[in-house]
């Protein structure tokens, strides 16, 4: 996804662009991902969210109490109109933003770090690699929605159950890619030769494995976190989100018991559009990333 | 690779499709009314099944002994006399002699006898302890039924006359196993229609069945009946413009009843609750047995936000009456709602002896959880309303939003301080103030205990003629209004949506139990030309 | 490997994914927080039937005997009773099965028949205008949320268009081939809503492998011999891209299935998937833990099934 630009002839080097042979594969991958358009419209989006959800307070008010005008669409008053309680959508969004990325980032931090644990160890430990290589495909072959569903039915609705249920069911995903990736540097010879100069076990998974599966990480820590704000929409919608708090979910499972869903529109629209911008974006740089760090897909 | 995944998606499509069960064919000229509902029916059994759905087409095959008008009160319907013996101690009951189940066989007094006598026997549901009064049931004759009473009970043949759905005793087990009994297959009804085909989830159809006297014409006016089930009420109510339904059975939420008033075709129609929605304050548990503090929390509640809001407009107050002004009869006009004055609420706490010392606003020692159902999108917005408008008056309150079944636990448990409810039907005061009021009423979830409200209740229940019964009902009202035993917010109007174009006829009843699907509207209604 | 080997490692597989699957459910819903009696015994219940229900799970007895009575239970086919409907469990997922089975089947199929050339079209392209648009429109697709597109669609191809019909699976009263082409007309709207939120995954995947075969050195053989690209493409490399994306589908249909749930529900589409929405607003744990279990049992046949057929068909597979 790289634009068609003519590279800079190698052999000059003019003042301050040092030729794509010179770079450090790190200031490559940038070059190359900020020449990508859609990367950094949506990077660019992915940090305005983070922004607005650092900043709600000071945005808008949260979103309490009730008001006198019901379901009315939006206005100079009210941007995204209001529910059907008379609350302001457009406060709801902001207030949503803030939750939606607290559980989107907690549950994929989470699955992150039990994913990746148990990726660089299975690609290392051969013994353990069967078991967990079991583990992981059964747990991705099963319906895990339905699971989810119960275990938040069981547990209570809240912003630390959906965390850790939603983490508990990403962290096989991030497994598998953890692991293949591992398992291809496990392979290479210097991790022989750290072995053989007596490195510990620990040592050598988190001094090399470890920054090689990097990279993925990155990659997995972005889906899985845009896949977790789609699974927690599910939950609230389903009315398994946390009451107290706003959530995205939360506003549309408001305007499906309400009779909102199709009457006003802005109850629906904004917070699906909110869902929509976010994951959409998060993908794309994920992609762009991806195709930045590649050498066969990237222009250099 | 992809013959594999296009294998799988076959073979997955095949377990699918092999199993399934195609449907026997309609006749093309049979007129067939098609309604949505949100639910499904879960149990075919009348006398035990208690969700909308049970009773909307339970109610179409079971009958009723009588009508409900719109006032509370009850008609002729299958019965057409009734009254009780001067000392009160024994009931009679006289009914039609041209009613038929469908079979052919005819409806009488038997089937009353063994409806009531397994309903007490067995204990089931609402209705048995509606009746606690009941002794036995004899057979006079094949249109007349006697019952003996342990105490006089002037509400007691109105009760079963409504409440106790009449089945047939040749085709229901005999009496022990009749609350087990699933009855689903194999109907047996009266009219005016009859279940024909179940497809779980999907749909109910019903046909109009020959012999029903109770509607002009002997028999309902439409062929078919078909209960659609949408869980979504969204997606019913686009299925409604779009045609696919003709009539919306469940009430409609404040939102979709507005847009469907402007479209064509398409007509809204009203109806009032018959019930209430309010609040109790629990008397087992201090400050809330004093009665200061309960007066302070009512006028502490802005009752006209709740309905305009909460309610959108579709609810009106009761005057904090326990006796809705829709029983016409009954109702005391001369009752006045508690004033919204937080300014009266803290005076009445700061003569109680409360002080806010630590100057938070809110009163020291004075924090109250109120317990409401969390599914019920009404009451969770006014629950939130009633929060914040105690605030006002410096009175804390906490809220804790729970699902139905531990709701209705911790309610029956008495584990609350504040309970937030809602009774669907309270038409005859006789009956539910006892229920409610009395120490060990059934329903009397606040532990409210009163000799004197006890005796008006007495009074009420040994009378034997309604002019009698009005006098002690109206007094407990006052009384219970005094004390503030009961907050009543609102009762609610209900709004029902039907394809106008296409059908009329309807008959409009009260309360949603009732509204436009109660068995004598759906046969009046039929096709327009 | 011979055929009964074959068979047999499979079957081994599928056994222990279900029994696993079962195992959690089980330790899931005895070990978190929350009274676990509720999982079986609901307290609307009568007393005989409460009783009767510990009784049968054993839930008074230490948790070792309580998991061999689920056990037991489960291979009589006995999940439990519906705390909703008093029926058993097993009758009311069992009713709802084959829809869901119908409608997460077509929209695998149809993913596949969908992504191959759109995958091999982003490929072909790749970083020219028709890739980024194939990339952007899987990506959003992928990105909505389902109720929200439903009732869209709902509203849209449904009300306004009046194209297709709001909700249900089938008109009443039809037989033979009108049954199927009712069935058919009902299944569109909510299959094109699970194909939207799966596809990209699949043709960006496809497109990513196929990318890296083109630039592969026997597809530069094959050019060198004189074969026209076309053929290069859907002969050579797509072949051994694909192979990646078989993992995919294993994984997509434990998706789908589970997926089916929010779909189900604004489609008033009779499935599986609905029964678990009206569970969660009762809190009917028995149906909860059933659909759960019936669901694992369903991704595994389907996948037993297939692995089975395939082999029978393909001898290099059983190679291994």
């Amino acid at each position: 996804m790289t634009n068609t630009s003519s590279p800079a002839p190698a052999t000059e080097p003019s003042a301050g662009l040092l030729a794509p042979a010179d770079l450090s594969p790190g200031r490559r991958t940038w070059r190359a991902f900020s020449r990508n358009p859609l990367g950094m419209i949506s990077a660019a989006v992915i940090v305005l969210m983070v922004l607005v959800a650092i900043f709600a307070p000071l945005i808008a008010e949260f979103p309490a109490g009730y008001g006198r005008e019901i379901l009315a669409p939006p206005s100079a008053a009210h941007l995204f109109g209001t529910d059907d309680i008379g609350r302001d959508v457009f406060a709801q969004v902001i207030w949503g933003t803030r939750i939606s990325m607290i559980i989107g980032v907690a549950s994929s931090a989470l699955a992150i770090i039990i994913g990746v644990a148990l990726g660089i160890l299975a690609a290392y430990a051969r013994r353990l690699d069967g078991l967990l290589s079991m583990l992981v495909d059964v747990s991705l072959a099963l319906p895990v929605l339905p699971l989810m569903i119960l275990v938040a039915a069981l547990v209570g609705p809240s912003v630390t159950t959906l965390v850790i249920v939603i983490a508990l069911f990403s962290w096989p995903e991030v497994t598998r890619i953890v692991r293949s990736q591992a398992l291809s540097v496990t392979r290479l010879p210097y991790v022989d030769a750290a072995r053989t100069i007596g490195g510990s076990h620990l040592w050598i998974m988190t001094r090399h494995l470890l920054p090689a599966v990097a990279p993925i990480i990155v990659v997995s820590v972005v889906l899985t976190a845009s896949r977790a704000v789609l699974s927690e929409a599910g939950l609230s919608f389903l009315g398994l989100g946390d009451p107290e708090s706003w959530s995205w979910g939360k506003i549309l499972f408001n305007a499906q018991r309400s009779g909102a869903l199709t009457v006003a529109w802005w109850c629906t629209l904004f917070p699906s559009l909110a869902i929509l911008l976010l994951v959409v974006s998060a993908t794309l740089v994920s992609i762009a990333y991806n195709d930045a760090r590649n050498p066969k897909t990237r222009e250099n | 690779m992809t013959r594999r995944a296009i294998l799988m998606g076959g073979v997955v499509m095949a377990m699918g499709v092999a199993t399934l069960a195609s449907t026997s064919a309609q006749a093309q000229d049979k007129t067939r009314l098609v309604i949505g509902t949100t639910a499904d029916v879960v149990n075919f059994n009348p006398l035990v099944g208690n969700s909308r759905s049970d009773t909307w087409v339970t109610n179409l095959m079971y009958p009723r002994l009588m009508q409900m008008t719109p006032a509370g009160s009850k008609d002729p319907y299958v019965a057409t006399k009734w009254g009780y013996s001067e000392d009160g101690l024994t009931a009679w009951l006289e009914i039609r002699d041209d009613v038929t189940w469908n079979d052919g066989t005819p409806f009488t007094a038997d089937d009353i006898v063994f409806t009531i006598t397994a309903v007490t026997s067995e204990k089931i549901g609402v209705t048995a302890g509606l009746i606690p009064a009941f002794v036995s049931a004899e057979a006079a004759s094949p249109t007349r039924v006697e019952f003996k009473l342990s105490r006089p009970d002037s509400a007691f043949l109105t009760n079963i006359g409504f409440w106790m759905p009449i089945v047939p005793k040749h085709a229901f087990p005999a009496v022990g196993s009749v609350a087990a009994f699933a009855n689903d297959s194999n109907w047996v009804s009266v009219g005016p229609f009859l279940l024909k085909s179940v497809e779980p989830g999907q749909r109910y159809v019903l046909e109009a069945v020959d012999n029903y006297p109770l509607v002009d014409g002997g028999r309902a006016k439409v062929d078919e009946i078909e209960f659609r089930v949408f869980p979504d009420v969204n997606a019913e109510a686009l299925a409604l413009r779009a045609g696919d339904l003709d009539l919306i059975a469940n009430a409609l939420p404040a939102p979709i009843a507005q847009t469907l008033k402007g479209q064509p075709g398409i007509t809204v129609a009203q109806a009032p609750s018959l019930g209430w929605s309010h609040v109790l304050y629990n008397m087992k548990r201090a400050p809330l047995d004093n009665v200061a503090v309960r007066k302070a929390l009512a006028h502490s509640v802005d009752y006209e936000a709740i309905r305009a809001i909460a309610m959108q407009g579709l609810a009106n107050t009761t005057n904090s009456s326990v006796i809705s002004p829709v029983l016409s009869y009954w109702a005391d006009p001369s009752l006045k709602e508690y004033s919204y004055d937080p300014e009266l609420a803290k005076s009445l706490l700061t003569e109680a002896g409360y002080t806010d010392a630590n100057g938070d606003g809110f009163f020291d020692n004075l924090e109250l959880s109120l317990l409401y159902e969390q599914s019920a999108a009404d009451i969770a917005n006014w629950a939130q309303i009633m929060k914040d408008s105690s605030a006002k008056s410096g009175i804390k309150i906490n809220l804790v939003g729970l699902e139905r079944n531990t709701y209705l636990a911790r309610g029956r448990e008495k584990d609350f301080d504040i309970y937030a409810g809602n009774w669907a039907v309270m038409e005859e005061p006789a009956a539910y103030l006892g229920l409610a009021y009395r120490t060990d009423g059934f329903i009397n979830y606040a532990s409210i205990s009163d000799p004197e409200l006890e005796k008006l209740i007495d009074q009420a229940q040994s009378a034997t003629t309604p002019e009698a019964v009005k006098v002690p009902v109206q007094a407990a009202a006052k009384l219970i209004q005094d004390q503030v035993y009961d907050n009543v917010l609102y009762y609610q109007t209900f709004q029902f949506a039907y394809n106008s174009d296409k059908w009329d006829g309807f008959v409009v009843q009260p309360s949603d139990l009732l509204s436009l699907v109660n068995p004598l509207s759906l046969a009046s209604v039929k096709p327009k030309d | 490997m011979h055929l009964t080997g074959y068979v047999l490692q499979r079957l081994l597989r599928g056994l222990v994914t279900f029994w696993f699957a079962v195992t959690v459910t089980f330790f899931l819903v005895r070990l978190l927080p929350g009274d676990p009696v509720l999982a079986v015994a609901s307290p609307s219940m009568t007393e005989e039937i409460r009783l009767r229900m510990l009784q049968e799970f054993g839930l008074d007895r230490p948790l070792a005997v309580q998991y061999f009575s689920y056990l037991r239970e489960l291979v009589q086919g006995n999940l439990g009773i519906s705390f909703l409907r008093s029926q058993p469990v097993t009758t009311v997922l069992m009713e709802r099965l084959p829809w869901t089975l119908l409608l997460t089947g077509t929209a695998l199929v149809l993913t596949v028949l969908l992504g191959i050339p759109l995958g091999v079209l982003s490929a072909t392209r790749a970083r020219g205008w028709v890739d980024q648009v194939v990339q952007v429109a899987g990506v959003v697709g992928q990105s909505l949320f389902v109720p929200s597109i439903g009732i869209f669609l709902l509203y849209t191809l449904g009300l306004m268009a009046g194209i297709f019909p709001i909700g249900g699976a089938v008109k009443s009263g039809l037989t033979g081939i009108n049954w199927f082409l009712s069935v058919a007309h009902h299944l569109v709207l909510p299959c094109l809503t699970l194909v939207m939120a799966q596809l990209a995954a699949y043709v960006l995947t496809l497109r990513s492998t196929l990318i890296e075969a083109l630039g592969e050195e026997y597809c530069d053989l094959a050019r060198a011999k004189g074969t026209p690209e076309r053929k290069v493409v859907w002969k050579h490399a797509l072949r051994n891209a694909l192979l990646p994306t078989t993992t995919l589908i294993g994984l997509q249909i434990g998706f789908l299935v589970g997926g089916a749930v929010l779909t189900e529900t604004i489609y008033a589409y009779p499935g599986v998937g609905r029964a678990i929405f009206e569970a969660v607003g009762q809190l009917d744990f028995p149906v909860l833990q059933g659909a759960f279990v019936l669901l694992a049992a369903t991704v595994v046949l389907a996948n037993l099934l297939t692995d089975l057929v395939y082999g029978l068909l393909d001898p290099r597979v059983r190679a291994g």
